[in-house]
């Protein structure tokens, strides 16, 4: 039963200062207990939808509106942003800046108590809210001393605390790890099952709520293309990807196995959004003979030789956080990389993978054991004696980008190393070819995407020519677009200039893609080591980790009977092997 | 990484102290320091400062808290002791002499014990000024501190930027760690760098990252505060309801009484 409408655009353009145009005649009309997906490329316009309904535009950010904006009978246009926040809560994708004070209860208290709610209420509403998103017996606590997914939720609960009618999530889990997405993800289902709340929600990774969502509305360069439910939305796979929107990967399989044609939009009921639904579906079309498993289809995978040489080796590695409390954040860790290889690393935030490669690049000194390169001990070489061996691109590249230029920024660290300066010049032009960024050169660094930018910082760590690449979360805050163009450079480094590859990540469908190791982390020791395919098929100890096999390699192994491979990965090879049969019967 | 300097919630009469009374021992210790200084001040500044050290003991901060105080002061007070020693006008006994160049009533030329003497004494000064703050925001919780100024009518967002500014300084340290540690990748060795090579050129790649992203920051820090309505024109709800107890006053005495030993041992004709 839809509730009354509490949020209501009618064609509503918005320029910011500049004149540029960030939404163009958008639509959207939300009841209370409906959720709202909004979907789109970086750039698409999601923040700045966000930002107008919430009031941040025009009272923090500045710009031009057109068309009619209404939030539970009021225009956050016209009201100063306490009355708008009264009725609107945004939750950001940082939860770092969203939590300010020094204890939970303080934070949860904050809001309501700047527009004078009293003192019992605001205890009444933090508890309710602590309970809504576990964490009560926490309100002394430092939020800054809680994990990742804690932190979105305490910022959450913070939200919640105003009592808002409409609830703006700016891509809350974008910067969280499986376990924190899943319990951010756990919170805001509780909320859309308690009905009282309106959400409009943004995202990139589509597929963790489509389940949930009742509206989908997909931007593109401040347009909605696509609008509707999930079902009619999802159903047009082509244009999503035109607006660069990742299709789930379900219904990539069912457009692709299931003849559900693009643009079969007429047919909405037909796409199945569970991973049961589809294998049914596959399994019937199996069974109708209308496609037809050709198990020996899928390529032989490709490791390097066993004899490779040993590049990077971790020997009984032990690394304690000094305290009060100590943490043991590694135990007696041992890890070879051979010269060739492309390895992932996967575990929780916490699990020790940033420990371990802090270690290996010399940022932190072991309490015991050793980091050899080459077979000789990195005790005696300074960090950057380590950047030419091993090269670390670090999640955040505006943690090192300074200078005035590009070509300034890769041609600091050359100068560093002591490359001569008659080489400088070649050097910067090779690794802005690398990146692609050789028409940017001469421009301010900082007023690169932030896609660019981590190319820039990609470019500064290689033109040292590192013998192995680590990565950190590579695809992390990148669009669907944008997600494997940092993956692209370290598989071209490793293939080809034959580097050895270690990629740390959250991101399954890029360790499938890429990686044929795969190392799982679990409270600082090695709980899975060995070729992707078989730890992925080790599904219960990958639960401890709240790592979840890819889809393709989910649909694998519930099919394994129609005589699929389980170690199927990805969805291109799940399409190697299952193949129309007519086609099959043309080959043959 | 972990600022020191923040809230400790333990169970100790320090911490259930009326944060008014603590405020009081931060305020009467700004007073001490900022009395004329006399050479022969030294006593007076042991005396409150060893009555710090006590709290801090009663209050179970630990002693490396004040350890981390001293190696941040300790550029400082390197600079303090050198500087009295070349130029104390006071300065008669030798200790070191370079050569003679005279300025003024000072022979920048000669080290002197008066000086020296003279510089300690500054050092110990500001150890005093700066060993109560951090004992009132260690065991004090933020609730507390913003109701406490709000009994003493001091403007909420006065408050409220002293409590975020003590915040900000958890991220502060993590950026600037991080930044740290992003430059040394690309073989920007800062810790071998000597003192001078550090000051010249090792300063710029770090601050400059830490302002842009400071800035960054502080947009996102203006949505989140003002999205929960902070300035809104209304008289805001106090959180936190504080009652003085017998034992606030009887270290309110303790304090004050201190305070006014202090003052006669150092205006009185004993020194």
């Amino acid at each position: 039963m839809p509730g009354e409408e509490v949020l209501a655009l009618r064609k509503v353009t918005f320029a910011y200062e500049g004149d540029i145009v960030a939404l163009r005649d958008l639509n959207l009309s939300v009841r209370k207990g409906e959720f709202v997906v909004v979907l789109g490329a970086n750039g698409a316009g999601k923040s700045t939808l966000c930002y107008l309904i919430s009031g941040i535009v025009p009272h923090i950010y500045g710009g031009r509106r057109q068309g009619h904006l209404t939030l539970v009978g009021i225009d956050p246009w016209d009201e100063p942003l306490y009355v708008t926040s009264q009725r609107c809560g945004v939750l950001m994708q940082d939860p770092e800046v969203q939590l300010f004070m020094p204890s939970l209860g303080a934070e949860l208290a904050f809001g309501p108590a700047n527009l004078g709610v009293p003192r019992e209420e605001i205890l009444r509403r933090s508890k309710e809210a602590l309970t809504l998103v576990r964490l009560e017996g926490l309100e002394e606590h430092n939020p800054r001393d809680l994990s990742g997914g804690q932190k979105q939720r305490a910022a959450l609960a913070a939200v919640l605390t105003m009592q808002p009618r409409v609830l703006v999530l700016d891509e809350p889990t974008s910067q969280l790890d499986p376990l924190g997405r899943w319990e951010v993800g756990e919170a805001i289902e509780r909320l859309k099952r308690a009905g009282d709340l309106a959400i409009v929600m943004t995202t990139h990774e589509s597929e963790e709520i489509l389940h949930l969502a009742d509206q989908v509305v997909v931007l593109e360069r401040g347009e909605a293309v696509l609008q509707g439910s999930p079902e009619e939305v999802f159903s047009h796979p082509d244009r999503l990807e035109r607006a660069g929107v990742k299709t789930p990967a379900l219904i990539q399989a069912q457009s692709r196995l299931v003849a559900l044609a693009p643009g079969a939009a007429a047919l909405p009921s037909r796409v199945s959004l569970s991973l049961e639904g589809v294998a049914d579906q596959i399994r019937r079309e199996v069974t109708n003979r209308r496609l037809t498993v050709l198990p020996q289809a899928l390529p032989p995978r490709q490791a390097p030789a066993p004899e490779a040489p040993v590049v990077l080796e971790a020997r009984d590695l032990t690394f304690e956080y000094p305290g009060p409390p100590a943490v043991l954040a590694l135990q007696d860790v041992n890890l070879q990389w051979r010269q060739g290889e492309f390895v992932g690393i996967v575990g929780q935030n916490g699990s020790g993978k940033s420990t371990l490669v802090r270690c290996l690049v010399g940022l932190l000194r072991p309490g015991h054991g050793d980091v050899l390169f080459r077979g000789k001990s990195i005790r005696g070489l300074s960090v950057g004696e380590m950047a030419r061996r091993v090269g670390l691109v670090l999640q955040n590249p505006d943690y090192q980008l300074f200078s005035a230029s590009c070509r300034e920024e890769i041609a600091f660290g050359l100068r560093n190393v002591g490359v001569p300066d008659e080489q400088i010049e070649g050097a910067i032009e090779q690794a802005l070819r690398t990146v692609g960024l050789e028409k940017q050169a001469d421009l301010f660094p900082f007023r690169l995407s932030f896609g660019d930018r981590r190319k820039l910082a990609a470019a500064a760590t290689m033109a040292l020519a590192p013998e192995v690449l680590i990565m950190d979360e590579p695809t992390t805050a990148q669009d669907h677009r944008g997600r494997y163009q940092l993956a692209d450079l370290a598989r071209r480094f490793h293939s080809e200039q034959g580097g050895t590859v270690v990629m740390i990540t959250h991101d399954v469908d890029l360790i499938a893609r890429y990686a044929h190791r795969l190392i799982v982390l679990y409270r600082g020791q090695v709980l899975l080591d060995g070729p992707t395919a078989e730890v992925f098929a080790q599904v219960e100890e990958l639960r401890k980790t709240f790592v979840v096999p890819p889809v393709a390699g989910q649909l694998a192994q519930r099919l394994t009977a129609l005589g699929l491979p389980p170690d199927i990965l990805t969805l291109d090879e799940l399409f190697q092997v299952l193949v129309p049969a007519g086609i099959q019967q043309r080959a043959g | 990484m972990r600022p020191v300097f923040r809230y400790l919630p333990l169970d100790t009469p320090i911490h259930r102290l009326h944060p008014l009374v603590k405020l009081a021992h931060v305020l009467l210790t700004l007073l001490l320091v900022m009395y004329p200084i006399r050479q022969g001040d030294l006593p007076v500044l042991l005396v409150w400062l060893g009555f710090s050290g006590v709290l801090w003991a009663v209050g179970r901060v630990e002693l490396r808290r004040f350890t981390t105080l001293l190696k941040i002061l300790t550029g400082t007070f390197i600079f303090l002791i050198l500087i009295q020693g070349f130029t104390y006008r006071f300065g008669r006994t030798p200790l070191i002499v370079f050569g003679h160049l005279r300025l003024w009533e000072a022979d920048l030329g000669v080290l002197t014990r008066e000086g020296v003497m003279f510089g300690l004494l500054l050092c110990v000064r500001i150890l005093v000024a700066t060993s109560s703050l951090p004992l009132f925001v260690m065991t004090t919780p933020a609730s507390a501190i913003m109701t406490a100024m709000g009994k003493l009518r001091v403007p909420r967002v006065a408050t409220f930027m002293f409590i975020s500014a003590l915040s900000f300084t958890t991220l502060l340290f993590e950026m600037w760690a991080s930044i740290v540690e992003a430059q040394k990748l690309r073989a920007f060795d800062i810790d071998r760098m000597n003192v001078i090579k550090r000051a010249v050129r090792a300063y710029i790649p770090i601050i400059t990252p830490l302002i842009l992203l400071l800035f960054r920051k502080a947009n996102d820090f203006q949505i989140a505060m003002e999205t929960k309505g902070f300035g809104a024109p209304i008289e805001p709800t106090e959180i936190e309801t504080l009652h003085a107890r017998p034992a606030d006053y009887l270290w309110l005495a303790l304090i004050v009484g201190v305070f006014v030993l202090c003052t006669a041992l150092k205006f009185g004709p004993w020194l």
